[in-house]
């Protein structure tokens, strides 16, 4: 995993008693420890559960993550151990496919973690670069992406734009959300990968 | 990162929407619970893992209902201590082994970012306690050895 400053800043100022920044890496990897339960097809109560545990090891362990670039992977790897444990313990699991038993989910969940771990940083740096946008594109923005998807005519009324500028507006907020994210990668990698346009 | 979604218009509104339904599905009370968790720091203890619980065995679960005062049995065990413990309706039974004598604390919470003790019972020296009643609302324990094991379970929820 590449090292992400922001997480080793996290970490140091959660240590030292800041609960902001452990609220902080909480909303940063909840989708992460979410998604790996989802996965395991654990019920909610059990997810939850699972959660606690790993939150609770994150508390335990901070002072002694002696490389907290890594924490992405130790709360994957924490989160998937934790889920296995539940698995073990008999608890209910949702009826999904009869013909899958728990072992099977088991393995593919141990294969799918690091791809899990890849998409969720993924989307982390892309909601991270969205939420600096300016309000008018993430309005805009978040109307586009809504399932089923919104006829221009309502986008246009809701954002009190004429039709003719969706598209166009379109393409500069997403410019600029494309701007953001290769910023970001830049501020993480010092630079040091070139992205062609 | 792979350069090709970003550089396409309809790709990236496309991963955008999945990383925002992703936030979307993980319930508030999830993220809260955890940022809830970070009261735990103030107690200093290695942390015991359920390794039994009864209500994952329906088939003992009714077995204990028919035939005992024990409504549940559960276990936790930490590198250094493990701790069996019995849920009846008047009291919580609990053993700790190795057999030592020691204290035991409930903690709820954490309710406002603190955890609060609710309840305090004297490990004797056969390792037994009793804790009554037993706390209305989900607890941990926190069991305190003479020779200085601090053992943190996990949350029980009664």
């Amino acid at each position: 995993m590449r090292s992400d400053p922001v997480v080793v800043r996290l970490v140091a100022r959660a240590c030292d008693g800041d609960k902001s920044a452990w609220d902080e890496l909480v909303e940063r990897y909840a989708p992460l420890v979410w998604s790996i339960c989802r996965r395991h097809r654990l019920s909610t109560a059990d997810s939850e559960d699972v959660g606690q545990s790993v939150w609770l090891r994150l508390v335990e362990n901070l002072p002694g993550l002696r490389e907290p670039a890594a924490l992405p992977g130790w709360v994957a790897t924490t989160t998937q151990r934790e889920c296995l444990r539940l698995l073990r313990l008999g608890r209910r699991i949702e009826p999904v496919d009869p013909l899958a038993n728990s072992k099977d989910l088991a393995d593919d969940g141990r294969a799918a973690v690091d791809e899990d771990l890849l998409l969720q940083e993924r989307r982390h740096a892309v909601r991270s670069a969205f939420a600096g946008l300016s309000e008018r594109c993430r309005r805009l923005l978040s109307l586009l992406v809504e399932d089923p998807p919104k006829p221009y005519g309502e986008i246009s009324d809701a954002m009190l734009m004429p039709i003719g500028s969706i598209g166009p507006t379109r393409t500069r907020c997403l410019d600029k959300l494309r701007a953001a994210l290769i910023g970001a990668e830049f501020e993480q990698t010092g630079g040091g990968e070139r992205h062609a346009r | 990162m792979p350069d090709d979604w970003l550089n396409d218009d309809d790709r990236l509104l496309a991963v955008l929407a999945d990383a925002l339904n992703d936030a979307r599905a993980v319930p508030p009370g999830f993220v809260e619970a955890g940022k809830a968790a970070y009261a735990w720091r103030a107690i200093d203890a290695e942390l015991a893992a359920l390794t039994y619980d009864s209500a994952a065995d329906l088939e003992l679960a009714g077995v204990l209902r028919a035939d005992s005062a024990t409504l549940r049995a559960l276990t936790f065990a930490g590198a250094d201590l493990t701790i069996e413990l019995e849920l009846t309706a008047e009291a919580l039974l609990g053993q700790i082994s190795p057999v030592e004598a020691g204290d035991v604390t409930a903690y709820s919470g954490p309710v406002t970012d603190e955890v609060s003790a609710i309840g305090t019972a004297v490990i004797d020296e056969l390792g037994f306690f009793v804790l009554r009643p037993v706390p209305g609302e989900p607890f941990r324990l926190l069991c305190r050895t003479a020779s200085g094991t601090a053992v943190l379970t996990g949350v029980v929820s009664p």
